[in-house]
Formats: structure tokens, sequence, C-alpha cells
């Protein structure tokens, strides 16, 4: 079954230089899967990913023959319908808890402020909601994290918070943009695994956004591999390691393996021609 | 002769009236010309220990030992012409209201030395940026970039020792992937000692000859290249990081 359809997808920017296309003509679809997307900086995966919720802010323009999620037209619907869409069905981890958790509020008022204003629950319904969306995600002592503030928690505890945020409304798609990036190897491994059992018991479909090919290729089903705002390889994560487009390849050899050779790593070379 | 030399350092601070035990007890020995690698996860006083070497900071029990000399405190001019410091962040580490002239050219200003013109010039030449770059500020350019320029910066006064404190976790792959040729190329060429420091062992494996697992403030394991690549490590938590490591999973 089809979740999420995008056919044709362009984020255009109009600046004082002229437009800049960040997004040219992504289609893709989605069911109830985990849909890796991989790319440089700068090769519109994140606004692709922002596209779906509609969060470009003017000058961006989002142009799509059809954006639908579950039989909405997201590119006909109102602010007001994607308002209720955002959080409650689809929802969206960002990169850095650092920088998208409240720094002066508690995160027991973070996670239970939307159980409370959209939901109307009591103070002590909220509470434990909240407590168990921390335990779903392994913290430990949820009660005395709900009283911490984010400068108090560490990247990987922070990183966690966010999920269970978004993980409250029990939302039918997970966008999460580099969830991992600003973590240690061993905290991304725990985050992935919590991920993905999130996804298997629920039945979510995962929009996972990352610049890392090898850790994306572990953890998805499938792969989308972005270069300049064009989708260049689409390919089953299994079947990375025989990828053909030498774009995929080049992100493929760029990182150092344990027990490498030592030789330089191969650049990437960035043909215009892919682009096109 | 052993470049760095460091004996059961303890850097221990007050921190909201408790006592932080950063590092407790870590001994390493770095030779001239080698690279040692310190990895850990967050809050494993890896990083710390590169503070502590240029004194940012405190030294609570143990020796630091540069070229067979015990650092001094304040660590003075000539400590910076032998030990210089790469950060983490490009994007926190560079002046945002200075040129990219002034920044290489200030530690010049500093030490007294003369011919920044040219140096300045030849600095980012050798780290592979255009000429045009030099009056430029870091926000005109890439995190790549900016990481290059900080590299050019801790080489102006010619230093013996490089202490890279995760140099490329804030960067892409491809870019990483660039950086690390930089960073190998300039060692070769100079015959720069390296401590470097980071969370990936897979970096660390690729960069450095011997690498010092640390966890909780403590050294877990030391490691060969050889032994790392082998799987030959002793301990349950070497073990953990290194089957974590993204590669192998892949590779294997």
């Amino acid at each position: 079954m089809t979740l999420l359809s995008v056919k044709n997808l362009r984020v255009t920017f109009d600046t004082e230089a002229g437009k800049v296309e960040a997004v040219r003509g992504v289609s893709f679809s989605l069911g109830r899967e985990r849909l890796g997307i991989v790319g440089e900086s700068g090769s519109g995966k994140t606004m692709t990913g922002r596209s779906v919720l509609r969060l470009i802010r003017p000058p961006g323009r989002i142009e799509a023959e059809e954006m639908r999620f579950d039989g909405i037209d997201l590119m006909a619907a109102s602010e007001r319908q994607m308002r209720a869409l955002r959080g409650q069905r689809i929802a969206m981890v960002m990169q850095d808890p650092k920088y998208s958790l409240n720094p002066v509020m508690k995160i027991g008022a973070q996670l239970t402020e939307g159980l409370r204003l959209r939901d109307g629950m009591s103070a002590k319904a909220a509470r434990l909601k909240a407590i168990e969306a921390l335990e779903a995600v392994q913290i430990r002592g949820p009660e005395r994290v709900m009283e911490a503030y984010p400068h108090e928690l560490s990247g990987g505890m922070g990183q966690r918070v966010m999920i269970a945020m978004m993980l409250i409304p029990n939302p039918d798609l997970l966008i999460a943009d580099e969830p991992t990036s600003a973590l240690d190897v061993t905290v991304q491994a725990e985050v992935l695994s919590i991920l993905d059992g999130l996804v298997r018991d629920r039945g979510m479909g995962l929009i996972f956004i990352s610049h890392d090919l090898r850790l994306v290729g572990r953890f998805c089903d499938r792969v989308l591999v972005m270069y300049k705002g064009r989708v260049v390889e689409e390919l089953e994560a299994k079947n990375l390691m025989n990828a053909t487009h030498p774009y995929t390849q080049g992100l493929l050899n760029c990182l150092p393996r344990i027990g490498g050779n030592r030789s330089p790593l191969p650049g990437l070379d960035r043909a215009a021609e892919w682009a096109e | 002769m052993s470049m760095i030399e460091i004996e059961n350092l303890s850097v221990h601070y007050p921190a909201k009236g408790q006592l932080v035990r950063a590092v407790e007890g870590v001994s390493l020995r770095v030779g001239e010309k080698d690279s040692f690698g310190l990895v850990g996860e967050s809050g494993s006083g890896k990083s710390t220990i590169l503070r502590a070497i240029c004194g940012l900071a405190p030294v609570s029990a143990g020796t630091i030992r540069i070229g067979g000399e015990p650092v001094p405190t304040p660590r003075g001019r000539a400590f910076s012409r032998r030990v210089q410091m790469v950060f983490q962040d490009p994007y926190a580490s560079l002046h945002p209201r200075h040129t990219l002239d002034r920044t290489l050219s200030e530690p010049l200003a500093i030490h007294g030395i003369g011919g920044s013109d040219a140096r300045v010039v030849r600095a980012l030449e050798d780290v592979g940026l255009p000429a045009a770059f030099r009056f430029r500020y870091p926000h005109q350019l890439s995190g790549g970039q900016r990481q290059r320029v900080a590299i050019a910066r801790a080489l102006m006064l010619e230093p013996e020792i490089l202490l890279l404190d995760e140099p490329t976790s804030a960067l892409d792959a491809s870019v990483q992937a660039e950086t690390l040729n930089l960073l190998n190329r300039l060692r070769a060429e100079r015959g720069l000692t390296f401590l470097m420091v980071s969370h990936d062992l897979a970096v660390i494996d690729h960069m450095c000859d011997r690498v010092l697992v640390m966890q909780h403030g403590r050294a877990v394991e030391e490691l060969t290249r050889e032994a790392l690549a082998g799987a030959q490590m002793k301990t349950d938590y070497a073990r953990t990081l290194f089957e974590a490591s993204a590669d192998r999973m892949l590779g294997s």
C-alpha cells in the first residue's frame, strides 16, 4: 500500500541572483517501509523531507505534479489541514537536539505541551503518557529527565527525547533528518535500533535522511541517492554494493575502513552531467 | 625519543559543587613523527586530554612532557610554536568577523614573525584553497573549506605537533575524505606528530598507528593498527566500539 507518493517535486527559491532550484523533479513512493535519502550537503535531501510537510518558507516555493499522503492531496490542502497533519500523522525528527528543543523549557513541559493543548489531556494523564514515551525510547529514569532542561542532557539523550516527542501522537509517517549524525557511534547504534523497533512495532513509514550511505544501507529497505536536487539512483539497500552510478560508488568509497590500505581516500568527482 | 609523554594524567574540576573526574590516571607516549589516536564516546575524556596538554584544562595530577621537557604553566610562546590544535567545529573555531587574512596572520604578529603576506598566501595554497579566498570571511566558506582554514592557522607557526580534536566529525563523508587526505599529506611533507581524537574508529584506523580506547575518563586498552584490523581487542568495551563502527557491518 502506498502511504506517500511524490511526483516531480520541485523546490525553487527566488533570490536576488535569480532562481535557485534546490529540488528538481524528485519522484518516489513510500509504503510502510524504511526509505533512505542520501546525498551531500546541498543535494536537496532535507528540502525534500521538509516539502512533504510543506515546511518551506517563502521565498521558497514547492511545486509538484502530485504529492499525496494516505489519499490526501498535500498540494491542495489548506494550511489548517496541514496543521492537523503535522505532528499528528506525519512527524519529523530534526538533526540536532541542541537547536531543536526549547532551551528554557523543562523536557516534561515540552513533551506534555501538545497533549495538553491539542488533546486536552489533564496534567496527570499527559505526564503519564510522556513518561511512557520516554520509556519507549529506553531512557533510564524518565522522571528525572522530565524535570531536566535540554542543556542537562547528553546529545544521545536529547535525540531520544525528540524521538519520544514525535512518537507520542503515533504518526503514520516519520521523517528523520540526520537523526544520528550528532551522536557517537555507540549511541548511534542504540538510537537506530530504537527507531527500527518503533517502525516495526507500529507499522510506520520512515524517511531517513543522511549523508552516511553505509549507515543508510544497513538500516533502510530502499535508498534514494540525491545529487544537486535530483535522484541519480534508486536501489534496494541490500544491493548497495552493486550500485552502478559513479556518484553512489564515490559516496561508498570515500569512507575509511578499519583495516583498509591507507592510500589516499578517493575523492568524489562531481561530474556536471549527473545533474542534468 | 618520545615527542609527547603523558604519565598518570588526571583532570578534576568542580562543576555545580561536585568534583568532575574528567580524566583519571591516563598515560600515553607518542614518538616523533608518529600518529596516535584517542577514541571513545562523548564524555570519555579524550578531548580533555588534548585540552590539558594546551593548558585549557587543569592538570590535577601527573605530568605532561613535550620533547622530554615538562610543559611550563602558563604554556607560553615557545610551547605554541611547537604544539598547535585543530578544533572540532569549524563553524565555531574561526572568528566570524575576521577575514582569513587576519585569522592567519595573527599568530605571526603575536610571535613577531615577518613576511606575513607571502606566508598567508602560501598557507592557503598548502591547504588547497585559492589565494583569492584571502579576504573572505568564514561565513563565505563551506564547512570543509573552513576546516582547511583552521588547519592552515594551526600550521602558521610551523609546529612539530598537531593536536586534532575530531577534525572531521562536523563534515560530510566526502569532505571528510578530502580533509583526511590533506592531513596525511601535510604530515608526510612536514614530518608532523599527530595526536588525534575521534569517536569514529574507522577514521582513527585510517590515520593512526596506535590507538588508545577510553571510557569514563580512563584508558581501557591500547591497540596497534594490526590488532585493530584483526579484531584482537582484549576488553569488551573496545569490542563494542569496534562492532558499532558502521563500516564493518557492510564491509564484511
